[in-house]
């Protein structure tokens, strides 16, 4: 595949292509990222959004090679651009070198869908973060303790001198997603990955860590992958927006176009099921047909084809659609287009 | 603000369904060394609204602030600690139902039911859908055998799911159709009123969708009330009539839907509706970020609960707290200073094309 068309570009800090990451169980294969293709611009907001196990928090864990057995990344690429011509595959590292440990944590944050998982019950909140810090950046404890502390006060934590002897189960969930962020940020990262950060907590607190995440990527310039099914989320944070739909990227564009002229069915669907505020009298709701079909039953052709309004009979059940660029920085996987576009 | 009345509509001229006068539930906590001291968490401390036969009621607030208390304290799943639920029965007598002991309680329990937050933890993983929807028939001694398999393969046609599926266990169901399940158990006893807990909130959106659409449809078939509890307030605003805010145990505000939305009352509720992410980046709001956290009902602070977080608090704030006052035509609202405040409701923050 040519790097030409945007790839090449250095503005682009990560370039994900022909990913696919497999779930290889008893009852079948789960082709849970099946052919993801996407680009992340330096210092921007790219959020991902698809309804729940379409592969959102799968394509994060192989950026990580986080994958666990019985998931294995199949193919495909993931070039993590750092600067210059500093550009490594971490597709193709081995899952525990040196160099996909600097990776993690150093150049590329994570927080969590599910805090509980990532932070230990066990340990106080600095005694955590020290040893991050310290796995990542050659300084000496004092050090990472005075960098800690400044990060729980740039996240937003009242007293961090206090907090940073505090355990996590001691901490409020808007505070403890506040730890999550100030750990993931500690080593200056270029790329934030985070998935549904905001989800579990209320709206009051959602406003707290948005705005939080907006301000420290002004101050900070890195870029952010935002996971999340919520589409008010992704049009208040986002510049691009990808939609996923079972393992596979079906539209890709900026955050206007996609709001306001989608051009993939599933991308409209989605987007005219939501209840709206202000919108209340427009009538009904109008749910997507169906459900999200089971891992192990993947339907042929168009995957979306079972549940989609605009089906070309005939076609969309046996032919797999192709990726279509609309305009440069607008994709979308749909025959509709392909008979358009070639 | 005379079409704000058409969302009321249902109320009028009706007696109230249920009446809910100050409901206080308090838990008692363990403290200190060797948890020898007990305190109480005030989990819900005075909250007073009623519910009209036919419509929507929701309550939202945040997480931690009594929602679930509350409606478990309606359906009897809790005992009060104090105040008064009068419920109007079949015959149109007010009972109450705060009073009544467990034996008296049955029949009025299958007239109020729960539909609960989670679908993955609250249905028994043990049991086939036929057991966990049939079940309250065989509690209730109403139909068993042949019978009660036809009246859950009916219940099962009209919440969207297919009556062979019946012998299956919750496990091979996804998320929202275990939402299905949990609504077809409440109503196989043809309730009057359901409680649903954050029904919806755990699902997809376009499951949410379908699952909304659904508890309209089977409203209007079934003549039910609904107590809706939620924390979406976009969600809140598509299917309720009427809204009462919660925060930390007390109703601060209760108003039309459309009037709470576009006319808030108290700082609070405005805060919230300012929170709400809107789906249109051309929509993006300016949002009032509220400092702190949700105060810990077993600490909370003195005067007005929410004084901390308020942008508007004065004095008297810290020391006095507001009583639920009415405002308005069915507008309700326990602030000092709702009268003074100009507030910003949804059209306000958006701006309309
Ligand atoms: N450890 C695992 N073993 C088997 N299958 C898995 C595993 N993890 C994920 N999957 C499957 O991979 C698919 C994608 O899962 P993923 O967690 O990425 O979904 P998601 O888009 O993040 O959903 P959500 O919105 O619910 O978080 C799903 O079909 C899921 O069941
Ligand atoms: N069984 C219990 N024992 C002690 N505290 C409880 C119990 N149940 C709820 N609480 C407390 O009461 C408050 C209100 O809880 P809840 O009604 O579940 O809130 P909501 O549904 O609004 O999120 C919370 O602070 C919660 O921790
Ligand atoms: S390819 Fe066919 S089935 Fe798939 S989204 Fe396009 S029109 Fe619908
Ligand atoms: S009573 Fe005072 S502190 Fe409470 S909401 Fe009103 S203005 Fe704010
Ligand atoms: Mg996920
Ligand atoms: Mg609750």
């Amino acid at each position: 595949m040519s790097n030409k068309t945007h790839g090449a570009s250095t503005d682009i800090l990560l370039d994900i292509r022909g990913l696919k990451t497999y779930f290889h169980l008893d009852e079948g294969t789960v082709r849970a990222v099946d052919g993801v293709d996407f680009t992340v611009p330096r210092g921007t907001t790219i959020g991902i959004v698809g309804e729940s196990g379409c592969g959102k928090s799968v394509t994060a864990f192989s950026i990580l090679q986080l994958v666990e057995k019985p998931g294995r990344i199949e193919e495909g690429s993931i070039v993590l651009n750092t600067g210059g011509q500093n550009r490594v595959d971490i597709a193709a590292l081995d899952h525990d070198s040196e160099e996909l440990r600097q990776i993690r944590g150093k150049d590329i944050g994570m927080i969590f869908q599910e805090p509980m998982t990532s932070l230990s019950m066990m340990y106080t909140v600095g005694f955590q973060m020290t040893e991050a810090i310290r796995l990542h950046m050659d300084v000496e404890k004092d050090e990472a303790r005075d960098r800690a502390i400044e990060m729980l006060q740039a996240v937003g934590i009242p007293r961090p001198e206090q907090r940073f002897d505090a355990y996590p189960f001691e901490l409020s969930g808007g505070m403890r997603q506040r730890v999550m962020i100030a750990m993931a940020l500690s080593c200056d990262p270029m790329l934030l990955i985070a998935d549904e950060p905001t989800t579990a907590l209320d709206v009051t607190t959602q406003a707290q860590i948005l705005e939080l995440m907006q301000q420290l990527q002004e101050e900070f310039g890195m870029a952010i992958m935002l996971i999340t099914h919520d589409l008010g989320v992704v049009a208040e944070m986002c510049s691009e927006v990808v939609v996923m739909y079972l393992g596979e990227v079906v539209e890709q564009a900026d955050v206007d176009t996609i709001f306001h002229n989608p051009q993939h069915p599933y991308t409209q669907a989605l987007l005219e099921s939501i209840p709206r505020l202000g919108h209340s009298h427009e009538g009904r709701l109008n749910p997507i047909l169906g459900s999200v079909p089971d891992p192990y039953h993947r339907p042929s052709g168009c995957p979306f084809h079972p549940r989609c309004t605009q089906i070309i009979t005939g076609r969309c059940e046996t032919v797999h659609p192709d990726i279509s660029r609309l305009d440069p920085r607008h994709t979308v996987r749909c025959l509709l287009h392909e008979e358009s576009h070639g | 603000m005379a079409d704000t009345a058409i969302p009321s509509a249902p109320t009028a001229g009706k007696e109230p369904l249920l009446r809910v006068e100050d409901l206080r539930k308090y838990f008692p906590i363990r403290q200190g060394f060797f948890g020898r001291s007990v305190t109480q968490v005030k989990a819900v401390d005075g909250v007073t609204f009623d519910v009209f036969p036919g419509e929507t009621m929701a309550v939202v607030g945040e997480s931690g602030c009594g929602k679930t208390t509350a409606g478990r304290c309606l359906v009897r799943a809790f005992e009060p600690t104090g105040g008064s639920i009068l419920y109007r029965n079949l015959d149109g007598d007010e009972v109450a139902l705060d009073a009544l002991d467990n034996k008296s309680l049955k029949p009025v329990r299958r007239e109020l039911r729960m539909i609960f937050q989670d679908p993955f933890s609250s249905l028994n993983p043990r049991m086939t859908v036929l057991d966990i929807i049939g079940d309250p028939l065989r509690v209730h001694s109403i139909a068993s055998g042949s019978e009660l398999e036809e009246r859950v393969a009916d219940m099962l046609l009209r919440v969207g799911l297919r009556p062979e599926y019946m012998r299956r266990y919750p496990h091979a169901f996804s998320g929202g159709q275990r939402q299905r399940i949990g609504i077809a158990k409440a109503l196989i006893l043809s309730p009057r009123l359901v409680v649903a807990d954050e029904a919806v909130s755990a699902l997809d959106v376009s499951v949410q969708a379908q699952i909304l659409n659904l508890l309209q449809d089977l409203q209007a078939e079934f003549d039910l009330t609904y107590v809706f509890i939620a924390h979406d307030l976009s969600v809140v605003e598509y299917i309720a009539n009427r809204v009462s805010v919660m925060y930390v145990g007390k109703m601060v505000e209760t108003a039309a839907t459309d009037e709470l939305y576009h006319n808030p009352k108290h700082p609070y509720t405005e805060a919230l509706l300012s929170a709400v992410p809107r789906p249109d980046p051309r929509e993006r709001s300016q949002r009032i970020v509220l400092e702190g956290d949700v105060p810990d009902p077993a600490h909370p602070p003195s005067g007005c609960y929410f004084h901390p977080r308020c942008r508007y608090a004065q004095d008297v704030c810290a020391t006095e707290t507001p009583e639920l006052r009415p405002i308005g035509e069915g507008h309700e609202v326990a602030c000092h200073l709702a009268e003074d405040l100009d507030l910003r409701g949804i059209t306000d923050l958006v701006p309309r094309d």
